[in-house]
This record gives C-alpha cells, sequence and structure tokens, in this order.
C-alpha cells in the first residue's frame, strides 16, 4: 500500500521565517516536510508523508481572510493529498484561529480528513473544536514531541477513515459528540474518586460536562418609553446589500456598525443579510422582517419611544463562538453607552 | 385542587372519564406535549412530569398527562420541564411504523397506570 | 455497631442433575423439577421451562424480567427478600451465603414490548454484567387471560421463590471467601474516624407505576417518603425489583443485593471516607411528589451530617428530573455531590444527553450513550420470545436482516448503561 499523502500547514515561526515581523508573508507552497512536518514523517515511518508544506503569515492569513483561505485551499488541492494537517499552534493566538479556519475550510471543500492541534485556552480551539478534531496540546512549542506523539497517530485513523473512539482515548478536545467507550474501572468506583477528589479540592473531571447556562439577568424596565433612545442590534447579519465589511456568513469573525440616520425602511434596494444559517429570500426581500427599522420608526412617529438610535449593531451569529460574540456585544456595548443609548433590541433569527 | 388529564389514550378516557375530567383527543405523542405547553405559557400548573414512564417517546403512542386547572401566572420550572420534555422526544427519531392492537393495548395499559400512580398522590382523592 | 458477612459460595459452573438440585465443589446442579415445581406453585403460573447459559455460549436470554442472586440467611435475623419471601425483620446482620457467579434470570412475556437481551458470546455480551454469570433461566408462561399486574407479579414473586431454593442450597457449603460489612451507628462511626470526610449514598428508586416499581420490606416505593436504610440490608434483598421497562438502565434485584455503589463505598470506608448511610428515594410521576422527595433526600444528608454524597439514577427521561432536583438541593445545603447517570443522546450522539440539567452538577459519572447501536449477530440458541425485538425500545420495525443480525440500540441490553455504575461502559 503506498503511503498516505499528507499536506501540512504551518506558519512564518514554525518554518523559520520569522517572528511578528515577517507575520504578513503571504501564503507559500513548498515540497515535503518544513520543521514540524519532520517530526511528523519520523512518527509515521512507511505509513505516511509530509508531502508538501503550506506556509503563511497570521497576519496575512487573518487580514486578508477570504482570500488566503482561497490561495491556501488552491495549494492543498494541488497536491491532492488524503490527509491535511494544521498546525499544531499551541498557545498562538492568531495561529490557532488559521488553523481551526483552514483545517474546516479544507473539510467542508476538500472533503478530506482534516486534523489540528492547539493549547485548550487557544481562542481557535473553542472557536472549531465542534468543526473539527483539534487534539488538546501544551501550551508552548517547546510540547511539540507531545503534540506528534498524540497527533500522528491520531491523524493515521482519521486518514484511513477507522472508528474514532471517545475523546478521552484519542486525544481529541471534546466536540459534543458523545462516543461511547468502556472503562476498566466501573462506574460506581469511579464515581466514589470523584466524589473524594471533590471533597479534598483536588481536580476531577466529570464525564459529562452539563450544558453551559450563561443566564443573564434582565435589567429593570424602562420606565419612560416615551422618552428614550432605543438601539436595535441583530445576530441575523442584516448588513447594507453587497456587505461592505465582509462580515462572514458563519463563524463571523468581527460584526458590523452602521448608519440609518433618515432612514424610514429597510429595502431590498440597500440592505441585505450576510447570514448562512438560514434562507435568506425573506431576509433580503424586506431586511425590516429582521431588523425592524420600519415598525421603529412609525413608533417614533407616534411618540411611543422618544427616538430610534441612528446607528446599529450587527453580526452573523451561525456557528460563531460565544467567546466572540461575548467580546463583540463587549465593545459596542460601550460605543451604545457613549451615545445615550437607553435600551436595546436584540433580534435573533 | 381541580385538574384535566390531558391524553391520547381511549383507555383513560374511558376508565376515569366518568370520575375525573379528561380532555382527550386523537392526537400523537408529540401533540399532547404541545397541547399542555400551550397550557402551562397559558398558566396552567403542570402537575405530572411529561415523560412519565421509561418507554420510550418512539415507543409508546400514548401520553397521559396532568395538568392544573387553576389559571394563574406561568411557571418557570414547569416550562422549562415541559420544553425540555419536547426536546428529549424529539430526539428519539426512529419510530415504529406499526403495531399489532395487543402491543397497542399493552401501551395503553401502561399509560393508564401511570397516570393513577400520580392520581394517588392528590391528596383530596385518596 | 451492625456486622454482616457475606459467605461467597464461588459458583465456577452449573449443570443439569436428575438427583436433588446441590452445591458440590463450585457446580451448581439444578433438577428441572424441582424448579418447576415452586414456579408451578402459583396457580396463575401455567408453564414453566429451565436452561442453563453459560458464559461464552452462543445463547440469547430475551426478554428478561429480572435478574436475581441465589443466597441464603445462615445467621442473624430475618430472611432473604424481607416482607416477599421472608417476614419483616430488619436484615442487613449476621451472615448470608451467597452463590457468587450464579444467577437466576427470569424470561416471559408480560406486554407486547417487553425488553431486555442477554447474548452470553458475541459483540453484545460486552455490554451486559449478566454474560459473565453462570445462569439458571426460568421461562414461564401464564394461564390464559391473566392481568399484566397479576403477571408481573407472578413472575417476580416466582423469581424471588427459585433464588431463594437454589441459595438455601449453599446453607452448609463452606464459603470460598467471607467479606465482612461493618456498620457503626452515627455517634460511633463520627467517635471514631473524626477526620474523615461523611459520605452518604442516595439511591433513586424507580416508581411510577406497572413495570415501574421498586419495592423495599415489600412496600411499593412510590408510596414511601424519602428514608434512611443500612447499607447492609439492601444485601440481604429489603430492596427488589419490580421494574421490567428501560432494559439498559433499569435495575435488576440482582443489582440491588450488589449494589456497587454500596459495596465501593464500603471499600473506602475507614480510609478515605466515613460511610455514614444510605438513602432511599424515589421518582414518582406526580411533580409534588418529586419536590417532597427531592427536599427530604437534601434534610436527611444534612442531618446524616454528610460531606459528600453519591446519587445514582434509575431509568429514563422522568428521573432526570429527580435527580437534578435531588442534586440541587443537596449541593445547595454545601454537600458535596458526585451523580451517576446515563445518557440518550441520539444514534449519532449529537443530541441533549440528559432530559434536565443544572451546573451545579458539576461532577457525573455516565453509563454511556443509550442509543449506540450496535449489531447483534444470530446466537445458536435463544431462550424466551425473540419475536420481541421488533418492539423493543432502541429497536425498530425489521431490524432483523436475512442472515438473522438484529439492529438494535444498546438500550435493549440488560444492564448496558446501569445508573448505579454497575457496569464499565462510558462516554465523552
Amino acid at each position: 500500500m503506498s503511503k498516505i499523502r499528507v499536506v501540512q500547514y504551518i506558519n512564518q515561526f514554525f518554518a523559520q521565517i520569522g517572528g511578528e515581523e515577517k507575520a504578513d508573508i503571504p501564503a507559500e507552497l513548498r515540497e515535503g516536510p518544513v520543521g514540524p512536518g519532520l517530526a511528523f514523517n519520523a512518527a509515521w515511518g512507511d505509513e505516511a508523508e509530509v508531502v508538501a508544506t503550506i506556509i503563511c503569515g497570521d497576519s496575512y492569513f487573518n487580514e486578508n481572510l477570504e482570500k488566503a483561505q482561497a490561495e491556501v485551499l488552491e495549494m492543498v488541492k494541488s497536491q491532492n493529498p488524503d490527509m491535511f494537517i494544521a498546525g499544531p499552534a499551541f498557545n498562538a493566538g492568531r495561529y490557532g484561529v488559521a488553523c481551526g479556519t483552514i483545517a474546516k475550510a479544507v473539510q467542508d471543500n476538500l472533503n478530506i480528513p482534516v486534523l489540528t492541534g492547539m493549547y485548550v485556552e487557544n481562542p481557535g480551539a473553542d472557536m472549531f473544536k465542534k468543526d473539527v478534531y483539534i487534539v488538546a496540546t501544551k501550551n508552548s512549542a517547546a510540547g511539540m514531541r507531545d503534540a506528534v506523539k498524540k497527533m500522528a497517530p491520531f491523524a493515521l485513523k482519521l486518514a484511513r477513515h477507522e472508528a474514532i473512539g471517545a475523546s478521552c482515548e484519542e486525544g481529541y478536545m471534546p466536540n459534543g459528540v458523545r462516543v461511547n467507550l468502556f472503562e476498566k474501572e466501573r462506574g460506581s468506583a469511579r464515581a466514589v474518586k470523584m466524589l473524594i477528589a471533590k471533597l479534598n479540592g483536588k481536580p476531577f473531571t466529570t464525564e459529562f460536562p452539563m450544558p453551559s447556562f450563561d443566564r443573564v439577568a434582565p435589567n429593570p424596565a424602562v420606565k419612560d418609553m416615551a422618552h428614550a433612545t432605543v438601539a436595535l442590534c441583530t445576530s441575523g447579519g442584516i448588513v447594507p446589500l453587497g456587505n461592505p465589511d465582509h462580515i462572514e456568513s458563519s463563524s463571523a469573525s468581527h460584526y458590523g456598525e452602521y448608519d440609518i440616520e433618515g432612514v424610514m425602511d429597510l429595502d431590498a434596494a440597500h440592505w441585505a443579510t450576510a447570514h448562512g444559517g438560514y434562507d435568506p429570500v425573506y431576509a433580503n426581500e424586506d431586511a425590516d422582517r429582521v431588523l425592524p427599522v420600519d415598525v421603529l420608526r412609525e413608533m417614533e412617529k407616534e411618540g411611543r419611544i422618544g427616538k430610534l438610535h441612528n446607528k446599529f449593531y450587527t453580526t452573523v451569529g451561525n456557528g460563531t463562538a460565544v467567546a466572540s460574540s461575548k467580546a463583540f456585544a463587549a465593545e459596542y456595548a460601550q460605543k451604545l453607552k457613549a451615545d445615550g443609548v437607553d435600551c436595546v433590541i436584540m433580534t435573533s433569527t | 385542587m381541580k385538574f384535566v388529564i390531558v391524553t391520547n389514550n381511549p383507555r383513560v378516557r374511558d376508565e376515569l372519564g366518568k370520575e375525573f375530567e379528561v380532555d382527550f383527543a386523537n392526537i400523537t405523542y408529540r401533540e399532547v406535549l404541545c397541547k399542555v405547553r400551550d397550557m402551562i405559557y397559558e398558566g396552567h400548573k403542570l402537575l405530572t412530569h411529561p415523560l412519565s414512564g421509561s418507554v420510550k417517546p418512539n415507543e409508546t403512542p400514548y401520553k397521559s398527562i396532568l395538568v392544573g386547572k387553576k389559571i394563574g401566572k406561568m411557571d418557570l420550572q414547569d416550562a422549562s420541564i415541559i420544553e425540555n420534555s419536547i426536546i428529549t422526544a424529539d430526539k428519539f427519531s426512529v419510530k415504529f411504523p406499526e403495531m399489532p392492537d395487543s402491543v397497542r393495548e399493552d401501551f395503553q395499559l401502561i399509560d393508564t397506570t401511570l397516570i393513577k400512580s400520580a392520581l394517588m398522590s392528590i391528596p383530596e382523592i385518596f | 455497631m451492625k456486622k454482616l458477612e457475606l459467605g461467597n459460595i464461588l459458583i465456577h459452573d452449573v449443570q443439569f442433575s436428575n438427583e436433588g438440585s446441590k452445591v458440590e465443589n463450585g457446580v451448581l446442579y439444578v433438577n428441572k423439577e424441582e424448579i418447576c415445581k415452586i414456579a408451578l406453585e402459583d396457580e396463575n403460573i401455567a408453564s414453566c421451562e429451565v436452561f442453563l447459559a453459560r458464559p461464552g455460549e452462543s445463547v440469547r436470554i430475551t426478554p428478561v424480567k429480572d435478574v436475581i442472586e441465589p443466597r441464603v440467611k445462615v445467621e442473624g435475623k430475618g430472611g432473604i427478600f424481607p416482607g416477599w419471601i421472608a417476614k419483616v425483620d430488619t436484615v442487613g446482620e449476621g451472615r448470608t451465603h451467597v452463590l457468587k457467579g450464579a444467577a437466576v434470570v427470569t424470561t416471559g412475556k408480560i406486554v407486547g414490548f417487553q425488553e431486555g437481551i442477554i447474548d452470553m458470546s458475541g459483540p453484545g455480551a460486552d455490554y451486559t454484567p449478566f454474560s459473565k454469570t453462570m445462569n439458571v433461566v426460568v421461562k414461564m408462561e401464564p394461564v390464559e387471560g391473566l392481568k399484566q399486574h397479576e403477571h408481573e407479579y407472578a413472575l417476580r414473586i416466582a423469581g424471588f421463590k427459585i433464588a431463594c431454593f437454589l441459595g438455601e442450597l449453599g446453607r452448609n457449603v463452606t464459603p470460598d471467601e467471607v467479606k465482612t460489612y461493618e456498620f457503626d451507628n452515627i455517634v460511633e462511626s463520627a467517635a471514631k474516624y473524626p477526620n474523615l470526610p461523611r459520605v452518604a449514598y442516595v439511591q433513586m428508586l424507580q416508581s411510577q407505576g406497572l413495570l415501574h416499581d421498586t419495592y423495599v420490606y415489600g412496600v411499593d416505593a412510590k408510596k414511601t417518603l424519602t428514608t434512611i436504610i443500612t447499607p447492609t440490608e439492601v444485601m440481604d434483598g429489603a430492596i427488589v425489583s419490580g421494574n421490567c421497562v428501560s432494559s439498559c438502565d433499569k435495575n435488576p434485584t440482582y443489582v440491588h443485593m450488589n449494589n456497587p455503589v454500596v459495596t465501593d463505598l464500603f471499600e473506602q470506608h475507614g480510609k478515605t471516607l466515613n460511610f455514614v448511610g444510605m438513602i432511599i428515594t424515589n421518582e414518582n410521576v406526580y411533580l409534588a411528589d418529586k419536590e417532597r422527595s427531592s427536599n427530604w433526600s437534601a434534610k436527611l444528608a444534612k442531618y446524616l451530617g454528610c460531606d459528600g454524597v453519591i446519587i445514582s439514577q434509575e431509568g429514563f427521561g422522568n428521573p432526570d428530573t429527580d435527580l437534578i432536583m435531588n442534586t440541587k438541593k443537596i449541593e445547595a445545603e454545601g454537600i458535596k455531590t458526585v451523580i451517576i447517570t446515563d445518557e440518550y443522546a441520539g444514534r449519532d450522539g449529537k443530541s441533549q444527553s440528559l432530559a434536565d440539567a443544572d451546573p451545579s452538577a458539576d461532577a457525573v459519572v455516565t453509563g454511556g450513550n443509550a442509543n449506540q447501536v450496535i449489531v447483534l449477530p444470530p446466537m445458536e440458541t435463544v431462550y424466551g420470545h425473540l419475536e420481541f425485538v421488533d418492539t423493543i425500545a432502541g429497536g425498530s420495525a425489521n431490524n432483523i436482516d436475512a442472515h438473522g443480525n438484529i439492529t438494535v440500540e444498546i438500550q435493549a441490553i440488560t444492564g448496558a448503561t446501569n445508573e448505579t455504575g454497575f457496569n464499565y461502559l462510558s462516554a465523552r
């Protein structure tokens, strides 16, 4: 059987081109392994090999997201590989996000197995662990040997389309898909151990993390709506036609701020949705269906609200990481406060 | 407390209908849950767990739920229980297309005993 | 101080015998006629057949009604299965002999969707703890027209009687090993282990109606208030199963007698923790009952001065709410909890696992995803009724292919995802 062909994506630092000062180098394809690829090849022996390495600067990738992604995809495709590996990125944030982004793109577009690795607190982990297999690594490049030890055999399994075991067996980050396994100890013995750890304040890992609840206590009601400034915000992706800020149709990396001074109605000639997670026809026909500017304007006219704030904030909620959403809102909430907005209507889809 | 038995189980209608108020309709298991959900939103109190019985939601076609008649404010915990029950029922996607009458009757019986066990817990009845 | 000695007579084989049933050199000899005679004492049972199923054999037992371990009370008050076979004397002291490695498995059609599969070999055997026991399979058919609840009762009692009959054979046999379980009252144990964390076990008992019931000293658990029981009592059969639904996560009587949380807490008793007692609570259908029972669990856990508890569950759906109520209220008392449950995460593992959840349940042991699909190859011999495999939970219509392979979810397998932690399966 011939060797499994692997293409690997790494950044400028792991290609030993340079640090932050070289982070803007565009994507480049080199034959054979570079940097970490050598360790992977050694681990695989005759089973698999890195046939090509794509090197890309972290700034270049993140600042030219769509272009860089298209370029890298094209390079991967040209090698006709059986498997794609991105990173490992350890604790490097932008590298981690790039690894997750490109791994997901390769998986979705080229339909080959992909794998990446990073430190559990890397922002890329939260963003992509549900989309692609991410092996948990140590938090610095000193953990390369350990990362390769975990990633190399797992990559072989993926490339061979073998049955994938539970996260704790294979070493990938829990991705929300529950997989059964047989433990060495029966459940009651594990429960007793867990309780002893919990009682002694020692770390323990629950076998089933409860769904996370992020409950926000509502603010007191606005007493005088007739004099309140009301802002509209949405995760439904309403943007000016043409999506000038390129808000992604899923896993949005940023939000948009748009002026609606004097806009009475979001018509199809000027407004549309960037959201990729629902049928856009009705939102594109009349964006007020998602962001009800028309109704708020009427209320403004009738004096039922003081006024509609002249800017709205928008992003795409489709697959966007909770951490990112929180960061967006924390930022524009300050702007809303500074502009004297009294209350916000947040619409979803 | 006044209550109504919401059910799609003809046996519950026949056996308990004379003694208690039974709201019977020839609807699906899921539709019973949804009907009760709507009642809870209107301020009815949920009295029995919607997923009563270990018989799986895609296994038995029958469901009976005790709902309080008193109209008040929506109970948040009740709303959460019924919503979670609908989500849980929905994940059992593989359905049994048909079953012999004898099995159907067994499911009717089990559902009846489950709701009877709840009736026994109502102090004013027993 | 209470003390119970369990004298384990290790059974490594089971054989039929034309002479009287006996235990000799680790072999359980079973006389069919003797067993059938016991079963047929009940006028509601029309016929009885006895089979033997040993680990590794190409045998499938289905539908499983109950699994029971043969035991006999040799010294001390009362007898096995108080309230049923013995009087209601308080048990759990003295000496009990156990035919360790043997089990009585009852099978019979009570309702058309009767479930529970035990495969003695093949991939299914890995998922059931009862593929490792020497099983005396008793198949009983009722007289015509017998009502379901009378039928369930007849099978349940016949199982207990047969298990006691076999247990009696070990009365005068010298056990291969003796395990001693000592249990102090709370004053003594507090003095003995002043520095160890105080731990109780909260066992939730299935209690919803026909085929969903559990009994304590003969009392229907749904008519009980949450109460305290000493852990050695369960070893003498104080808690028995009348539960025949959701076979993967129901507790057969065997599991109650061998409650693994009890044994594993005893294992640590006096070393890393002080096992102060066992709280039993129910899983009723009526929501006010749930509130009351969980209030009482929390109250009793506090009353026992607990620092921590282990909570185990039984069954699907409705008990998730009891589990979360118990956990929330006990944690709110400042008592740390570990809970044992199982999951229904869908065949693809992507659905929400539990019907209820709360952040206070931060230490969970899972018995695995019961919706996992498994293909069970045909077995040479089937004891029971295979035709039910179409209509049981986790099955689906036409799930037997031309080669006799059965495609089911593991929820059809007896004990697969047991929520007392009796099995080794888990999920991540």
